[in-house]
């Protein structure tokens, strides 16, 4: 690929393309770029402006709570996924987003001991809402029964899509440490949701009788995603009026699609 | 094999070209980088070769001007989309699966 990125790299066959971006090769100089210099996601020249009032530390805390418990759901799956990826491409690439899911579970569990809790394991675990761990549970269920197209579309569809919109919403008005720790995570996210979206959008294509059998996920875990949303829009303040965009954000993938 | 990257331009002369320089996005390996930029928000115009990623709203960049029909890669997010024109006459990029 070294001699050809010269030119217009739109020109490219799109095998090859996918070759490129599913590669550890390509995940490996992609993060290379924005995490060399950093520790534990920020660089430690950042200014801490973590909230100094009682109620908003405590507020953060949770937020960082329920991103643990996300990301653990999403390390736990993606893992569990490389045994049932239909091909090496998707198993290298499902490779490269284990290692994002424990960076991000790494980075956010550091985030909360900066802020003051001595087990964050534990508080995370303690302060996750009910209707993120059930959707970890449901997205397990998915990855043991062996079903590749519902899992892909439980954990890099509906759960990394709502994961983006959410943190994108929330890095806008962080304190600057929490605000470049999200920022790196988002930049990962990029990747988890476009690869879920796109290797979905093929095989529907391709078998669109699938269809019906997604319908029925997505109902079953339709109040889940709801729920959680609510929690994260009221937990990282996003104004009433506001909300409905960040839904807007997340639907936008499902309904891309053909999911209404 | 022939690198489909050096086949020959057969666009018409009166499509532009522009020169791309890397903009500091940092989020693929170095030489893919001048392909694609940060949206920089309300006050930010698309320049006649961008086109926003509707996946992971990067902007994607081409070193041609893009007319319907053109296909364009977004890196960050693994996605071929196609230039397409919008009722209001505007190019939009459109996921191809």
């Amino acid at each position: 690929m070294g001699a050809a990125a010269g030119r217009e790299i739109h020109d490219l066959e799109h095998e090859r393309f996918l070759e490129e971006v599913h590669s550890f090769e390509f995940w490996f100089q992609s993060v290379e770029g924005y995490l060399a210099g950093t520790t534990y996601g920020h660089r430690t020249e950042t200014a801490d402006e973590s909230p100094t009032g009682a109620v908003e530390r405590q507020r953060l805390i949770t937020v960082l709570s329920n991103y643990c418990i996300g990301e653990m759901a999403a390390l736990e799956g993606a893992s569990g996924l490389i045994a049932i990826a239909p091909n090496q491409l998707t198993k290298i690439f499902l490779s490269t987003q284990v290692a994002d899911e424990g960076r991000h579970l790494e980075v956010l569990l550091h985030r909360m001991r900066e802020l003051g809790v001595k087990h964050p394991a534990q508080e995370a675990d303690r302060r996750a809402s009910r209707s993120l761990k059930q959707f970890r549970a449901e997205l397990l269920k998915l990855v043991q029964g062996r079903d590749w197209e519902a899992a892909i579309f439980a954990q890099n569809v509906i759960l990394e899509s709502l994961e983006f919109a959410v943190f994108r919403a929330h890095a806008e008005g962080a304190d600057a440490i929490t605000k470049e720790v999200l920022e790196g995570i988002i930049k990962d996210e990029r990747r988890h949701i476009g690869f879920g979206e796109n290797e979905l959008g093929r095989r529907l294509h391709g078998a669109p009788h699938i269809r019906t059998r997604l319908t029925r996920v997505r109902e079953e875990l339709d109040h889940l995603v709801l729920s959680m949303l609510e929690d994260s829009s009221r937990e990282i303040g996003v104004p009433p009026d506001q909300q409905g965009e960040l839904a807007r954000s997340y639907l936008q993938s499902v309904e891309r699609l053909g999911f209404t | 094999m022939v690198d489909p990257l050096e086949s020959s331009d057969d666009d018409p002369v009166q499509r532009r070209r522009f020169l791309l320089e890397d903009t500091g996005f940092d989020e693929v390996p170095a030489r893919y980088r001048r392909f694609y930029r940060k949206w920089r928000g309300a006050g930010d115009q698309l320049a006649p070769n961008e086109a926003i990623c509707p996946v992971c709203k990067v902007v994607i960049r081409s070193s041609r001007e893009l007319w319907p029909g053109d296909r364009l890669y977004c890196m960050p997010c693994m996605s071929r989309l196609v230039v397409v024109e919008a009722t209001d006459g505007r190019l939009e990029a459109h996921v191809s699966y």
